[in-house]
């Protein structure tokens, strides 16, 4: 993966996407923006693990969406806009949620609803424990730990009504 | 059509791309970006200027999403990961086959690859 990419770099191919924390309107303005390109990344970053063994149910697509923006939304708030830190770490989360799409699929041909509830049931227990047990180790966090870590709040915070 | 409907419709299609790209190569932030820009605007046109047939065109338009992704694997050859230039080469080949489908079905080679 190409980790050379600066922020300038995005700007100009990414309307709206912007990594600094600035507060008030514009802020939220630009989290929205940034929450949609994101979704977007995991999306296809869940379809790379599925690969060609199964296609899916719309609305298991749709779930995806559902599911993820609030979370993502509420995190971004949190913690500002670490999409770029932390994409890596959740890309390869989101690999892995096609992965236990597809074995909850049990070699169907398509992958359902209920299949996708269950996996992101999964990866949300896998980051919570993730972060927990880096929250931990807090004290001794280095910068890629405490990436990691906070990494791990991408699906697991929950967007306050 | 909602701004969310469309989103949905991106989603699906991004995810088919990834599909056909598998977990040999990331994607670049830079190429997703750019795919969901440029598809984003052509879905949008397609759904204004023809209606909303998502629902029946959908095995179709994600099986070109599938095989733009294993395009994009191609022209990435040997590079550890799907960059912009793959991307836009990939699409140049998808869209394409998009525009002699949209002339054999009588529709304008003139409008975007996507309502194909």
């Amino acid at each position: 993966m190409n980790t050379d990419m600066t922020r300038s770099d995005i700007r100009p191919i990414a309307p709206g996407f912007d990594t600094t924390i600035d507060g008030g309107s514009d802020q939220t303005l630009a989290f929205e923006r940034a929450v949609d390109a994101i979704v977007d990344d995991c999306c296809l970053a869940v379809g790379q693990g599925v690969g060609l063994r199964a296609a899916l149910d719309f609305d298991a697509v749709c779930h995806i969406r559902r599911n993820f923006r609030p979370k993502f939304l509420a995190a971004m708030r949190q913690f500002g806009n670490r999409w770029l830190e932390d994409r890596q770490t959740v890309t390869a989360v989101a690999m892995m949620l096609g992965e236990r799409a597809v074995r909850y699929a049990g070699g169907a041909a398509t992958i359902s609803l209920e299949d996708i509830r269950r996996a992101s049931a999964d990866v949300e227990r896998y980051c919570q424990l993730h972060a927990a047990r880096r929250a931990r180790g807090r004290e001794h966090d280095t910068t890629e730990g405490a990436t990691a870590r906070i990494a791990g709040y991408w699906c697991t915070w929950e967007p306050k009504e | 059509m909602s701004a969310d409907q469309i989103d949905f419709i991106v989603n699906d299609c991004l995810l088919a791309a990834g599909q056909g790209i598998g977990t040999e190569k990331a994607v670049d932030f830079a190429a997703l970006a750019w795919w969901r820009d440029r598809y984003r605007r052509f879905f949008l046109h397609a759904i204004t200027v023809l209606g909303n047939s998502y629902e029946a065109d959908r095995p179709r338009v994600t099986a070109v999403g599938r095989y733009l992704g294993q395009r994009a694997l191609f022209h990435a050859a040997s590079s550890p990961s799907i960059d912009l230039r793959a991307a836009e080469l990939a699409s140049r080949d998808v869209e394409t086959g998009c525009r002699m489908n949209a002339v054999r079905e009588g529709l304008s080679p003139d409008m975007p690859a996507a309502i194909a």
